[in-house]
């Protein structure tokens, strides 16, 4: 499933416990990633699912949530 | 002084670019670098498009040579200014604080070489896959807003990360900075700090006192909870803003105080109120000197290391 991959992706990149990442968990906000962080985890994805983020798509995305959707429109 | 990668790519004769520092390098500091042979740097800041174009105007008067201008991509004139750079005819754009994937196209449709300020290798791999034609990997020794990793990890890390030249920035200001640099794997360096206090440098003359008084541990790291962490020269501002609680309200104070600072230190010489960024190399800075002075220094500094280090002496 999409999200459990995308979840194992953010923790390890994260440093984050398993129970904090949920669907609705902003990236900044919630999980205390800043913009390094969220150019690391979009090459991290992109690599895990074999898709390309573009830069204009990289900065749209703000939750785990809009992590999935990406992955699941353009896999 | 190093391979001929990025003096090729620039059209320039030494690979040393000066950092593009926000009201410090106008025209004046620009004009003299690259009439040096180096990269001179306009710092467009969040000064407004017309400013920026009289700047240009300046350079181009005074210098045939390529010169670059820095632009802060978060600034509100950034549009204005990308296609002001194309009308102008400059040859070659550094950016800052963040990705200009936007913008890329048209700079480079015009021949514009377009060399972003990269603070990870995940950001360098980005840049190199966008199509940028170099890199500049700037470790958090530099002065002004800065990443999390040192240069000493972060130009061996964006080196094995892109094919791409590598310019090392943060932490370089003399000979053995630029040869540590090239064993680290970069292509060419930047240095800002050094240059502040060149004679054609029009900061206040109390800046460059700053600068030139500066011991190792004089600067700090301010706003590191803020997540855009600013390095300064301590002073008043400095203190009082690490002072500030790190909730909502002290956020907001944070950004009041702030607020107009670094122009307060660069151009009216208030030296409490006022941001006074540098590097930490500033501790290597004991002399105002001209700006081919300098580089004729760094050269002859680069030199005698290297020899020093060939010898095994």
């Amino acid at each position: 499933m999409v999200f459990e991959k995308v979840k194992e992706i953010i923790v390890d990149e994260l440093g984050v416990e398993e129970e904090e990442v949920k669907l609705e968990s902003n990236l900044q906000e919630d999980l205390d990633a800043d913009s390094l962080d969220i150019v690391q985890l979009a090459m991290e994805i992109e690599e895990a699912f074999d898709i390309q983020i573009s830069a204009e798509d990289q900065k749209k995305i703000k939750t785990v949530q809009d992590i999935v959707t990406y992955v699941n429109e353009n896999k | 002084m190093f391979a001929d990668k990025l003096t090729k790519l620039l059209g320039i004769e030494h690979p040393i670019i000066q950092g593009g520092m926000a009201w410090v390098s106008d025209a004046s500091l620009a004009a003299a670098v690259s009439e040096a042979g180096g990269l001179g740097v306009l710092a467009a800041g969040n000064a407004p498009t017309e400013w920026v174009k009289d700047e240009i105007i300046k350079i181009q008067k005074a210098t045939k040579k390529p010169f670059a201008v820095n632009v802060m991509l978060l600034s509100p004139y950034a549009e204005e200014i990308a296609d002001l750079l194309i009308k102008m005819n400059v040859k070659v754009v550094i950016t800052g604080a963040g990705d200009p994937s936007k913008y890329l196209k048209k700079w480079q449709e015009n021949g514009i070489k377009v060399l972003p300020v990269v603070a990870s290798s995940a950001l360098a791999k980005r840049m190199q896959r966008s199509g940028c034609d170099a890199v500049i990997a700037e470790g958090g020794e530099a002065g002004g807003h800065i990443g999390k990793i040192n240069t000493m990890t972060l130009i061996p890390v964006v080196r094995d990360a892109v094919s791409i030249p590598v310019v090392a920035a943060g932490g370089i200001a003399d000979g053995r900075g630029i040869l540590a640099a090239k064993a680290l794997g970069a292509d060419g360096v930047q240095i800002g700090t050094r240059f502040i206090v060149a004679k054609e440098c029009t900061v206040h003359p109390n800046y460059k006192a700053k600068i030139l008084k500066a011991k190792d541990i004089d600067t700090v790291a301010t706003g590191q909870h803020t997540g855009h962490p600013v390095r300064v020269i301590k002073n008043k501002l400095a203190r009082t803003l690490e002072k500030l609680p790190q909730n909502e309200a002290g956020l907001t104070e944070f950004e009041e105080k702030s607020k107009g600072a670094l122009y307060r230190a660069a151009v009216e010489g208030d030296m409490e109120t006022g941001s006074i960024m540098a590097g930490q190399c500033a501790a290597l800075v004991k002399e105002e000197m001209t700006v081919k002075e300098i580089i004729a220094d760094l050269i002859n500094d680069y030199t005698n290391v290297l020899n020093k280090v060939l010898k095994n002496d």
